[in-house]
């Protein structure tokens, strides 16, 4: 009997799962809203916790390479970064409440952690091309921004949706305009092109996801280049490791999750 | 006492790694050349530092650390204070006392931190020699009794203390934390501190009660006297209008002298062209408004830090831009509104190599002899290395 149960139970949720992913490729007519927050929802997973690699390429070439861990839950709402390499910034813990709008950096030297205000923000993250706001906000397409679809484009040889992204008046976001192409199969933001606080037609940053593979059944680009059009530099992070299926404790987010 | 626990935590550290080979070695090396000019004279002292830490986690919820510093001097490495001091101070002093005033930069070898932390999800206690760092200031910290940062270098690292500090982690945003400094083993003049600390909206907010003994000298007699002092102190961090604000003030009670107060008021704010500012106002009541009231104890008080500035307001900034990719330039300038005078640090900052960094910093001091920024007291700066390992 409790076999039987099991088996109707898991021949609904394939249904359920073959009738939803029907929907999403068949939902040709999604509003520009209802992509971002497709594509918000698949780039903030529920619970996340990894290990990347961030390589700055600078200017006249030199690199400089860092390792991190790296917890989000809540669809990335609380995040948590702790530097493992290089030894300068060992053990160095950042931590991203309420969207990256509260901040608090842990220094393991002289064991304080001090607090930094919304705009430290736009600060660029140990001199890489993402600023805290890059890797912070996840919820930022969403609640900042009025976005308009445009035409399919296609983006690394897949068709994707075309998304003008304008800063709301009232918004504090970093950046006045972002254009963006989203896989129309995956939900991953293939490219985004960031445009610069002030100037609107100033091009500033290009992120691009490439890598893109099947984890925990969540599409993942496990390599993203940030290049800094105005520097011309770039910054590529890569995941060492990535796992979803996890089970993060709230107290992680805290000042003793970042000092332990 | 102190050298009994020292000896016992650096047997459980080789015990550790001898149990499980997980003993983490790591640190930095850190040459530091720095040159004064004082009216027609150079002088310079120099030093080769080695820091060289020590961590093992291999126990669950138990981490010991330690860290090891040998320091080297070179260059003049004897001083004497009343060199820097007017000559209506100094003509005062018997010339019998003035040897006591000679200061030397002795080579040392010591442990500056070594502890035991343990803790879970809610709690941690953490016991021996350890960094201490309380409030919010930048320049200066008012409820924290332990440090006294450098006004040009306030950033820069601090000695460990010996403590036994208890943290509680109530919820996400709210913990008590207990601290025990002992001074020779004696309860009533040992540092006992609570603290209080609470996160609402974008702001964090601390209550500091702090009760220790008061040491304070009388460099005429050289006689020194002890009084307990009892502190209460708040501070919160936070964001107004888009700046960053902050504010640490501490009152003090005293039990014999006149009771005393210090705070903090600061903002900052990060343009989008990556320029970083910070502005502090900084009032410290004993501090005097007439630079022509200092006196020999002002000037000593303030060298051996037992008094955090002699004027009684200042203002400090701080700038800095990423000019290029892996260097930075900035600066810093303390403006002592009390007497008039101002010290200008331009500083540069080159990540030259992964793991090694330069910072080359000056101080130039621009107010007249017997103030606290005075020229008289020499202009100059350094070149510091760091290569971490």
């Amino acid at each position: 009997m409790n076999r039987l149960f099991i088996s109707i139970k898991i021949a609904l949720s394939v249904i359920l799962l073959f009738v939803s992913g029907v929907q999403l490729y068949a939902q040709d007519d999604m509003t520009a809203d209802e992509i971002i927050q497709t594509m918000t929802e698949t780039m903030n997973p529920e619970q996340a916790k990894g290990k990347i690699k961030m390589t700055i390429v600078t200017t006249t070439g030199q690199e400089r390479t860092f390792e991190y861990n790296t917890f989000s839950k809540n669809q990335g709402e609380k995040s948590l970064m702790k530097y493992v390499k290089p030894k300068r910034v060992r053990d160095q813990a950042i931590l991203m409440l309420n969207n990256a709008d509260d901040i608090w950096v842990y220094f393991p030297r002289t064991r304080r952690v001090r607090k930094l205000a919304t705009h430290a923000k736009k600060q660029k993250l140990e001199g890489s091309d993402f600023s805290y706001e890059d890797l912070g906000s996840s919820d930022e397409f969403i609640d900042e921004y009025d976005a308009v679809l445009h035409r399919d484009e296609k983006k690394q040889r897949k068709v994707c949706y075309k998304l003008e992204l304008t800063r709301k008046p009232e918004s504090s976001a970093g950046y006045s305009r972002i254009l963006m192409w989203v896989d129309k199969e995956t939900f991953v933001p293939l490219v985004i092109d960031y445009y610069h606080d002030v100037d609107p037609e100033l091009w500033e940053k290009e992120l691009v996801c490439g890598d893109i593979e099947l984890i925990d059944g969540i599409y993942t680009p496990m390599k993203i280049v940030m290049y800094n059009k105005l520097d011309n530099t770039h910054t590529s992070m890569e995941f060492i490791e990535i796992k979803y299926d996890v089970d993060l404790p709230d107290n992680l987010f805290t000042e003793m999750g970042m000092q332990k | 006492m102190s050298r009994l626990c020292t000896g016992l935590i650096i047997c459980l550290l080789i015990g550790a790694h001898v149990r499980a080979q997980e003993l983490d070695i790591y640190g930095y090396f850190e040459p530091q050349y720095m040159g004064l000019y004082r009216g027609s004279n150079y002088y310079q002292i120099n030093s080769n530092k080695l820091r060289v830490d020590l961590k093992s986690s291999s126990i669950e919820n138990v981490e010991f650390g330690a860290n090891i510093i040998y320091l080297l001097y070179f260059g003049k490495k004897n001083w004497n204070i009343l060199d820097f001091l007017p000559e209506r101070i100094t003509s005062g002093v018997p010339s019998e006392i003035q040897p006591l005033f000679q200061l030397t930069y002795k080579d040392s070898f010591f442990l500056d931190n070594v502890y035991i932390r343990l803790s879970n999800s809610r709690f941690a206690l953490m016991v021996g020699k350890q960094q201490i760092s309380l409030g919010t200031g930048y320049f200066s910290n008012p409820t924290d009794v332990f440090n006294v940062k450098d006004a040009l270098d306030p950033t820069y690292e601090q000695p460990g203390h010996n403590a036994v500090r208890m943290d509680l982690f109530l919820r996400p945003r709210l913990s008590v934390m207990a601290l025990y400094s002992p001074l020779e083993m004696d309860w009533q003049n040992s540092g006992k501190l609570v603290r209080i600390k609470v996160g609402l909206g974008h702001f964090d907010f601390s209550v500091t009660g702090y009760e220790m003994q008061h040491t304070s000298t009388d460099f005429y007699t050289f006689e020194i006297t002890q009084q307990r002092r009892r502190l209460l102190g708040v501070d919160f961090v936070g964001e107004l209008l888009g700046l960053g604000v902050w504010a640490e003030g501490a009152y003090n009670f005293m039990k014999q002298d006149d009771d005393f107060y210090e705070f903090i008021l600061g903002i900052d704010y990060t343009f989008e062209s990556g320029l970083y500012t910070l502005l502090e106002y900084h009032h410290n009541s004993p501090g005097k408004t007439d630079h022509t009231e200092y006196d020999l104890n002002d000037w000593m008080r303030y060298f051996v830090g037992e008094t955090k500035t002699i004027s009684q307001d200042q203002i400090y900034g701080f700038i800095q831009y990423p000019v290029a990719d892996l260097i930075m330039i900035g600066g810093s300038t303390v403006f002592s509104i009390s007497d008039q005078s101002i010290a200008l640090v331009p500083m540069v900052y080159y990540s030259i190599f992964e793991n090694v960094d330069l910072t080359l910093m000056l101080n130039l001091y621009v107010g007249e002899e017997g103030k606290i920024f005075s020229s008289s007291l020499g202009n100059g700066g350094f070149i510091r290395a760091q290569v971490y390992f």
